[in-house]
């Protein structure tokens, strides 16, 4: 069954949501089954979208919503956080 | 021509033909790609006329839509102008077969190239591959 699944990441201080790191969440939020959204900003995006993905603007320190729907949305939010939070330059 | 990871998507992953009037351009936007999506999504960067200017060489182009063929296939994306007739000229000497596993984007070239490079690198088909490439046509920036 479908279900929904949401989590705060906060992406670290020196870190910004551009190119690579960026290149790096989407790759692996699409091998999740789930869409997936994340948002910052005021502004949300497909995670599954690097050009979405780098359009949020995102910075280091910035808090960002996870949120999936599907059979493995829990997974998916639980890993993507867990990314965000390791990420590097 | 500048080939990166292993030729005409025999990896395993659908490649990116990249077609410039620039050598430069083509292949800055080869590295800037393989950064964002990884090593492993073949590139072929076109860029230039046969004698090194500003403009585009179509037996590249034609040899590497062939190349990208016979194997996983690919996504071209080129800039405008001329690099656009030498791709559409090197389609109408494909055969249906090979027309079938080279796709050609209609979206910007560096955008379009990051977007296609990292569905590739999900193992997505060249028409998935394609598809986000066109999204780059409407994807905001600010």
């Amino acid at each position: 069954m479908p279900t929904s699944s949401e989590r705060i990441a906060v992406l670290p201080d020196e870190v910004a949501l551009h190119a690579r790191p960026a290149g790096a969440f989407v790759k692996d939020a699409a091998r999740f089954e789930s869409s997936i959204a994340v948002a910052a900003n005021g502004k949300s995006a497909n995670a599954k979208s690097i050009l979405e993905v780098l359009g949020l603007g995102a910075t280091g320190g910035t808090e960002l919503t996870l949120s999936a729907s599907g059979d493995d949305a829990a997974e998916a939010v639980d890993h993507l956080a867990t990314l965000v939070a390791q990420l590097v330059e | 021509m500048l080939a990166m990871g292993t030729e005409g998507g025999k990896n395993g992953y659908v490649g990116l033909i990249l077609v410039s009037h620039s050598a430069s351009i083509a292949q800055g936007v080869a590295e800037l790609v393989a950064q964002v999506a990884g090593e492993e999504v073949p590139i072929v960067a076109i860029g230039g006329a046969p004698d090194g200017s500003l403009g585009t060489d179509g037996g590249k182009v034609l040899e590497a839509l062939r190349e990208a063929a016979t194997g996983h296939g690919a996504v071209v994306l080129m800039d405008l102008g001329s690099s656009v007739l030498a791709v559409r000229a090197a389609q109408g000497e494909l055969s249906p077969t090979e027309l079938e596993r080279v796709v050609v984007a209609d979206a910007p070239l560096v955008e379009g190239a990051l977007a296609a490079g990292v569905v590739a690198s999900t193992g997505a088909s060249a028409h998935e591959v394609a598809t986000a490439a066109q999204e780059a046509r409407v994807a905001n920036k600010l």
